[in-house]
């Protein structure tokens, strides 16, 4: 199937007063129809400056698209102009942001924001238009929809919100919804239902989505392939199983050794990734991870090219975290192995699960 | 419509009907009628409307209530053989505020000047609220250097000594009309106004339901007018009623040193002006101009004051 996104070398930079702050390095992967992905990587990592240069959103100046192309249905969205880039939002790509709570304008209707992209990008206008509204709030679950359009967003909780935030979204049936950390503002039983609502939506609507996120977990049980992103870098890439059943990249493992397990409270302690991401005024040479790096070893000091190591998997890293050789040394500087509970990952019990 | 009247509507969900509870539909209240009610509770901003709307209706039905055609021609009212005792008499019956130097009843004048003075506070209010707003969202929404150079240019003009930019404006453009009157007046409020303005936008523009408005492809036309102009429109208000205050005032002073709507027109500023003379023989003819003036701008800044209180979000009741 062709992809219906390719993002290539994408390098988007920030121009500050102190320097030159680049956010993404050449980032390149690609989007099949209905496919999802996750962006997986911790704050300042580069995942939603990647997302908002896809849309061009990013304000101009300071921030600027300095190299790579952006093709959707054949056309490079870094090179096209404002009026065709604003059909091509909202219409053809749109966007889920993370906080339901100020994502929606607090003086309009619930139901005059939900008419904007009807009337913009369908054409639609009055009663049809009305309708549709409807049916949009009735298919993402909002309950007694007719009165609820009516109401301003101060009368609707965070869940409810974010419901209405991705009736919008897909309120132009779009070819591709990007989704923001979606639910990291909302509770842990809301977080699930908005998941699956997005996972449904997707079957039905056949959209491809990017599911961008700092929480394994959050991918795990939606995505088909994972792109770790570590410093504007991605790190990793690789079908969702395969990355939980074999990560390859220290990040990776680090990131997965920090997620909390429920068959471990009280046994161990939680695992974190010492010190801190890198400064990207002056990102250290080489892999940006190194510092961090149990596994560092001289040759890190130039940059890793992506090393295929599995059916669709590559990883950025000199070296082979599965050698036992290069564990030992990895143990002697703090580096504890994941332990595999009943031959899976945390994120592969609730994969399973689902 | 049909759509709303369906009869399933009422019976389409269990949590519908537990969120909303008798109790809560009786609480359920309009955006409005929630800043009515606030609005309300500042009693002395309810005075000024009262008063205020007392004073409009008697401006708007002057012609009735003083038995005068309502294309008031002062000159019609001169009496043609006045007697000495007609002219600047005190007040009567006839004449509930007595009679001007030419015999013309008094509380005619009045109220065809306060008819004058609220056309101007009004309109030039408009004018200057159209100018400011459009001047101060462009800057405030766009920023960079076309915002240095609209604040630079409110500056200068907030810097100008007002009163001599006033008279000097006149004495240019003026021809004693109430058209140039309210240019002049509105060329005067609205760098203040535009100022406002950009504040709130400047504040406005980087809430992330703006972002997320953009990438549903609204230009920035949309943005402006329908997304963050409502958002700002409290303070846009609070500023019109205040303006109109102002503004009277401003038609006053020129009026009054004779720069801005010429005899025989009335309004409570050319009456000022044309009753300095005769302040020994009939002090009432500058008193009662002048307190018109000071109640009706005092009711504007109350309810200016007011709706400032009921605008303000962060003074949500419930």
């Amino acid at each position: 199937m062709a992809p219906i996104l390719e993002v290539k070398g994408l390098k988007t930079q920030f121009r500050t007063r102190d320097g030159t702050i680049k956010a993404v390095n050449g980032v390149s992967f690609d989007l099949d129809e209905g496919e999802t992905i996750g962006i997986v990587g911790e704050s300042g990592s580069g995942k939603s400056v990647t997302s908002l240069s896809i849309l061009r959103l990013l304000p101009t100046p300071p921030a600027e698209i300095v190299e790579g192309e952006v093709l959707f249905e054949d056309k490079d969205l870094t090179e096209l102009d404002e009026r065709d880039l604003r059909k091509i939002r909202g219409g053809k790509i749109s966007m889920i942001f993370q906080d339901p709570m100020s994502s929606l304008n607090p003086v309009m209707r619930i139901g005059q924001q939900l008419l904007e992209p009807i009337n913009l990008h369908l054409g639609l206008k009055g009663d049809v238009a009305y309708r549709r509204a409807v049916e949009l709030l009735r298919a993402v679950g909002i309950p007694d929809p007719e009165r609820r359009i009516r109401g301003y967003p101060h009368e609707f909780s965070g869940g409810m919100r974010q419901r209405v935030m991705i009736a919008i979204a897909i309120a132009a049936n779009p070819k591709l919804l990007i989704a923001d950390e979606p639910t990291t503002a909302l509770d842990v039983t809301v977080q699930a239902q908005i998941l699956d609502l997005i996972g449904q939506l997707r079957k039905e609507l056949h959209t491809s989505v990017i599911l961008i996120t700092h929480d394994l977990g959050v991918v795990a049980g939606i995505a088909d392939r994972i792109l770790v992103m570590y410093a504007g870098h991605i790190v990793e890439r690789a079908p969702t199983d395969e990355l939980f059943a074999n990560p390859r990249h220290p990040y990776t493992l680090g990131l997965l050794a920090s997620v909390p397990r429920l068959d471990d409270v009280g046994v161990n302690e939680l695992q974190t990734i010492p010190g801190a991401p890198p400064d990207m005024l002056n990102p250290p040479a080489g892999c940006p991870f190194q510092p961090r790096c149990p596994f560092a070893i001289e040759k890190c000091k130039t940059f890793p090219p992506d090393v295929t190591v599995g059916r669709e998997h590559k990883s950025a890293c000199w070296v082979d975290v599965t050698a036992p050789a290069e564990i030992e040394r990895a143990k002697q500087r703090g580096f504890i192995p994941l332990r595999p509970v009943g031959g899976s990952f945390i994120g592969e019990t609730q994969r399973s699960v689902q | 419509m049909e759509i709303l009247q369906q009869p399933d509507a009422s019976q389409q969900s269990g949590i519908a009907a537990i969120e909303l509870t008798p109790d809560l539909v009786r609480k359920r209240r309009g955006q409005l009628r929630i800043i009515f009610d606030r609005f309300v509770r500042n009693r002395a901003a309810v005075a000024g409307a009262i008063v205020l709307s007392i004073i409009i209706l008697m401006a708007i039905f002057a012609p009735i209530i003083t038995h005068q055609t309502a294309t008031y021609d002062p000159a019609n009212t001169i009496p043609d053989h006045p007697k000495p005792s007609d002219l600047l008499a005190g007040p009567s019956w006839a004449h509930p505020m007595g009679t001007d130097e030419l015999g013309r009843d008094f509380f005619a004048r009045m109220l065809f000047g306060a008819q004058v003075s609220l056309l101007v506070g009004f309109s030039s209010m408009l004018v200057a609220i159209v100018i400011g707003a459009s001047l101060g969202a462009i800057a405030g929404y766009y920023g960079g250097w076309i915002d240095n150079v609209l604040m630079r240019v409110v500056d200068a003009m907030l810097a100008l000594p007002y009163l001599l930019l006033l008279f000097v404006l006149s004495i240019i453009f003026s021809n004693g009309t109430v058209g140039t009157v309210v240019l002049i007046i509105a060329i005067l409020a609205w760098p203040a106004t535009a100022r406002i303005v950009r504040g709130e936008f400047l504040a406005l523009k980087h809430q992330e339901f703006l972002m997320a408005t953009r990438t549903l492809g609204a230009g920035d036309l949309r943005l402006i007018l329908r997304h963050i102009l409502p958002n700002a429109a409290g303070p846009i208000i609070v500023n019109a009623t205040l303006l109109v205050g102002l503004n009277i005032i401003n038609e006053s002073v020129l009026s009054f040193f004779g720069f801005g709507l010429t005899p025989p027109q009335s309004s409570w500023g050319v009456l000022l002006g044309q009753s300095q003379t005769f302040f020994n023989a009939a002090p009432r003819m500058l008193y009662l101009p002048g307190f018109a003036i000071l109640i009706t701008v005092l009711c504007f800044n109350l309810i200016g004051d007011g709706l400032r209180d009921a605008l303000d979000p962060h003074l949500t009741l419930r």
